[in-house]
């Protein structure tokens, strides 16, 4: 049984198809990303997993649990960090947790334990009693992933965990999401290629509401990208050289000495090595890798930011 | 029990936020501070005169016309027949003086023997008293054209009310205190859909029952704590309580229940909290023509009726009326109307407020 299965899932609002038939099936323990730009349909798709709205159409369950039929069911089972980081702004961090935690259910000692451990690892300890109002950004938003993981939850959603965060504070969020892999299954939306690409064991591109591409990053760059490339600074290039490496490469781009040479299993030492037998002064030479984002552009034709 | 959780955290957020807690404590007492002391021992306008016509002749009523023409005097309505029933309002604290036209007022005028009168005031009123005979004995003079054919008896109705001006006060302005509830509930409940608390909320396993419970009961403990509050504060300015002041809680918790319904109903229907301000200019205007500063007696009998058909009028004449020694069985006509409102505003909320959260 997966943790996560949708079959068809569309939401519509009036004429606007925000999740257009998506099918996804995550496996239990597994750290999925939805990878979109804002408004591509990430939240809605998140809002019905949390049975927060009702599909229009298509069905979705977690852990087996249906999300229209039982969502009490589901909901016992989720944790849920929102995108705004919702907290309520004149409780402390102990009186957050444990609204969350006795809400689940757990024993208030039960709650007081789980507090002080997500607590610890989340850096607040010394906070814990101060009114949350008084929190930066990065604090909120490390009580928020504390709230969704106090009921202790099989599923956690994290929705765009470290949006608006200076990247210290993204990174330490990611180190500790990183923790929790294997444990948890985890459904995360972003629409930093860096984090999907960082975290995930599997990510869907998502556009217009639709599953544009889906995979392991490495699966998504090599299915979309044929080609590798390699950037080549040269001091002495001649016509000639430049009419052989065309022949010798699928496609080849230069600008003030500067090589871009395209081809399907690019061997980076026969490239040097062909170069300095024919004279040519290599300065600096380096294989290319495709990001995320290039997958996105190759895919969608749009910028992951637009 | 996720509702007491809820509800705990709802108290929270009232009692430490500073200037929820202003409006909703602070701005009624400092309105009983200024009230008081601004008209205590004072009349600032025309002195309502209550008549008991026991003479039922064209010369009496061509007498009251008389007064009523006077700009020192307002007479109320209505017009007793019988000097019991003035008895009994004044006793309800509904009115302060009236004047008796005995039997015989006409033959007596008519054959130029001395007209007497009673005038009842009371006690706590004496000053206000000894003006108003003064007033009645001229115009009355001025009616019969000859002096000094009228007697004005002047008659202390026995009244354990110190401060009358503290005691017609404060109902009003607990009222309208209470009356603040529906900005306070209104804006936790529209806050916390705008910022998105209740959306998180929603992910939890709480049932509708829990958050409707948990939205709404936090405010009791509220309304009790403010009602005390005033009630101490009230005594302290010089409130006499001569009736049962369980009446009165009474009073004050329905009203207040009708004031978190009507909270619980803005907070569900608008779009931001910003949008909850709204709920003043219903307040306002609402608490001063249901006789929270002054007598409804004086504003339009239209503006006057519309009144009438809210609760709030019905939670301040009851209430007033109760504090100053009136029975339950003189209030009941309020309390039907504080009741069906209560129930009906109460019910309308709680099922605005469960819409919320159906996508």
């Amino acid at each position: 049984m997966n943790a996560i299965q949708t079959f068809k899932l569309t939401k519509e609002f009036d004429e606007l198809v925000a999740v257009n038939a998506v099918d996804l099936a995550i496996n239990k323990g597994e750290l999925f990303s939805l990878l979109g730009p804002n408004g591509a349909g990430k939240t809605t798709a998140i809002r019905m997993l949390c049975c927060l709205l009702k599909p229009t159409r298509g069905t979705a369950s977690v852990l087996g649990y249906d999300v229209v039929r039982t969502p009490f069911a589901v909901k016992d089972l989720i944790g849920v960090s929102p995108q705004e980081t919702i907290l309520s702004e004149r409780l402390n961090c102990w009186e957050n947790l444990a609204l969350i935690g006795k809400v689940h259910g757990l024993s208030s000692n039960k709650v007081k334990e789980r507090s002080k451990k997500l607590l610890e690892t989340m850096g607040l300890v010394e906070r814990a009693k101060d009114q949350v109002r008084k929190f930066s950004g990065g604090m909120k938003r490390r009580l928020s992933i504390a709230m969704a993981l106090v009921s202790d939850p099989q599923v956690l959603f994290l929705d765009e965990p470290t949006l608006g965060l200076d990247p210290q504070a993204r990174r330490a969020i990611w180190e500790y999401i990183a923790t929790l892999k294997g444990n948890k299954t985890i459904l995360l939306t972003t629409h930093y290629m860096e984090e999907a690409d960082a975290l995930s064991d599997r990510i869907g591109i998502i556009d217009e509401g639709r599953i544009v591409a889906l995979g392991t990053s490495q699966e998504l760059k090599t299915s979309t990208f044929k080609m590798r490339s390699m950037a080549v600074s040269t001091g002495n290039l001649t016509p000639e050289v430049v009419e052989d490496l065309q022949h010798r490469y699928t496609r080849l781009e230069m600008s003030r000495g500067k090589l871009k040479i395209y081809h399907q299993d690019l061997s980076f030492q026969e490239i040097v090595d062909y170069l300095h037998s024919r004279g040519v002064t290599v300065y600096s030479a380096a294989l290319e890798q495709p990001t995320l984002e290039d997958v996105f552009i190759e895919i969608t034709g749009k910028q992951l930011r637009e | 029990m996720k509702s007491w959780e809820i509800g705990k955290r709802n108290l929270k957020e009232i009692y430490r936020n500073p200037v929820l807690l202003g409006f909703l404590l602070g701005m009624p007492l400092a309105f009983m501070l200024v009230f008081t002391t601004a008209f205590g021992g004072q009349q600032t306008g025309p002195i309502g005169l209550s008549i008991v016509d026991e003479a039922h002749t064209q010369n009496s009523s061509a007498f009251i016309q008389y007064l009523g023409a006077t700009q020192a005097i307002t007479l109320r309505q209505p017009i007793y027949s019988q000097e019991s029933q003035a008895q009994n309002d004044l006793k309800d604290g509904k009115i302060s003086f009236y004047l008796t036209i005995p039997p015989g007022f006409g033959a007596a005028n008519q054959s130029q023997q001395t007209v007497n009168l009673q005038l009842v005031y009371e006690e706590a009123n004496p000053m206000l008293g000894l003006q108003l005979k003064a007033i009645i004995e001229a115009v009355g003079s001025q009616f019969l054209g000859v002096a000094p054919a009228l007697n004005v008896q002047l008659t202390a109705a026995a009244s354990e009310i110190s401060n009358p001006v503290v005691n017609f006060f404060f109902p009003g302005i607990a009222v309208f205190g209470l009356m603040i509830l529906i900005s306070t509930a209104a804006e936790i409940i529209a806050e916390d859909r705008e910022k998105g608390f209740l959306s998180r909320m929603f992910t939890t396993p709480a049932r509708p029952w829990d958050f409707i419970a948990g939205y709404s009961l936090p405010f009791i403990p509220v309304l009790i704590i403010s009602a005390l509050i005033y009630l101490g504060v009230g005594m302290g300015l010089g409130l006499t309580v001569v009736g049962n002041l369980g009446y009165a809680f009474l009073i004050f918790f329905l009203i207040g229940l009708s004031s978190i319904g009507i909270g619980m109903i803005v907070g569900s229907l608008v779009k931001s909290a910003s949008q909850t301000g709204v709920s003043w200019i219903f307040i306002v205007p609402i608490s001063m023509i249901s006789g929270a500063y002054f007598s409804v007696d004086s504003v339009p009998p239209a503006v006057r009726d519309f009144a009438g058909a809210l609760p709030f009028i019905h939670a301040i004449d009851a209430s007033r009326a109760v504090i100053n020694g009136a029975s339950l069985s003189a209030i009941m006509p309020d309390m039907y109307w504080l009741v069906g409102w209560a129930v009906a505003l109460f019910a309308t909320g709680v099922v605005l407020f469960r819409r919320t959260m159906v996508s």
